[in-house]
């Protein structure tokens, strides 16, 4: 197979059509645990979690399986919070969770000192996934993904 | 249950109709990691159905079946050459779809770029 094209410092996203899944893959030049701990520990959480590079107000974790966690922007009250409930915590190469309607999935792979990580979105039908997808083109410049989370935050059941 | 009784409604409303079926066929072609394999071979020139089977090690069928896929998305076109029809990129195609989440991209990227700067202020501590 030809090489695949890959910058370390690149996000790669794949729409997966036949599953409704949106894949998105990243190097980072760390180890798995510190990558795992970086997704899974508020104090960590909170200062990457906003796209625009503030930290977040407030950033609650209860992990284990069935645990719930909730992310709140700052002083942007109009943006619901990013909550769910993790569904599977395995250190340091696997995390689960459920938000959104969507099944999230991270996965880290050691790559000899550094980690590729695989994060995979399971959307609940290909309309789902088209609003996953759309609600960044409506945005027109990229900053967040505030838009996502308040549209579907409100339709949450 | 609202979820997806609510979202067609406001698909109808907010999707250019035309655009989704074509995008369709499109994400549904790049799906395929041999299908990608593919096109990332194509970028590099031309090739027919034997010159694809060799690096990967397909049968000429299976190459066919992901070719005809392709064909039909718009991202690969047959060649004038009518012995060897070989099979040509349309690289406008793949820049469609790219473009279409590039936005998508470019959010989780910026997310993404505070992870990376905040794992090296981790690993800063450790030490």
């Amino acid at each position: 197979m030809p090489p695949r094209s890959h910058t370390p410092a690149n996000t790669e996203v794949i729409v997966d059509r036949t599953n409704n899944t949106i894949i998105l893959t990243r190097e980072f030049s760390a180890s798995r645990e510190l990558v795992f701990g970086a997704w899974t520990q508020p104090e960590h959480v909170a200062c990457w979690w906003d796209s625009s590079g503030i930290r977040l107000n407030k950033c609650e974790i209860d992990l284990r399986p069935g645990g719930a966690f909730r992310f709140v922007h700052q002083g942007r009250p109009e943006i619901p919070h990013f909550a769910g409930i993790y569904r599977k915590i395995a250190p340091p190469g696997e995390l689960v969770f459920e938000a959104m309607g969507a099944i999230g999935k991270v996965i880290l792979e050691d790559l000899d000192g550094t980690t590729l990580m695989t994060v995979s979105i399971a959307c609940a039908s290909a309309a789902h996934l088209d609003q996953f997808l759309q609600m960044g083109v409506d945005a027109g410049t990229s900053q967040t993904l505030d838009n996502l989370v308040a549209y579907i935050g409100g339709l949450k059941r | 249950m609202s979820v997806d009784l609510y979202i067609p409604i406001w698909q109808y409303s907010h999707m250019e109709i035309d655009r989704a079926e074509p995008l369709n066929l499109l994400f549904g072609a790049l799906a395929d990691p041999t299908r990608r394999a593919i096109l990332a071979r194509l970028a590099l020139g031309d090739a027919d159905v034997s010159e694809l089977m060799k690096p990967f090690n397909l049968t000429q069928p299976t190459i066919s079946k992901h070719l005809t896929v392709l064909e039909r998305a718009g991202l690969v076109t047959r060649g004038r050459d009518a012995q060897r029809r070989p099979r040509n990129l349309v690289a406008a195609a793949l820049k469609d779809a790219a473009d279409w989440i590039e936005p998508f991209r470019r959010q989780w990227e910026s997310r993404f770029d505070n992870l990376d700067s905040h794992l090296s202020s981790m690993k800063k501590k450790e030490k």
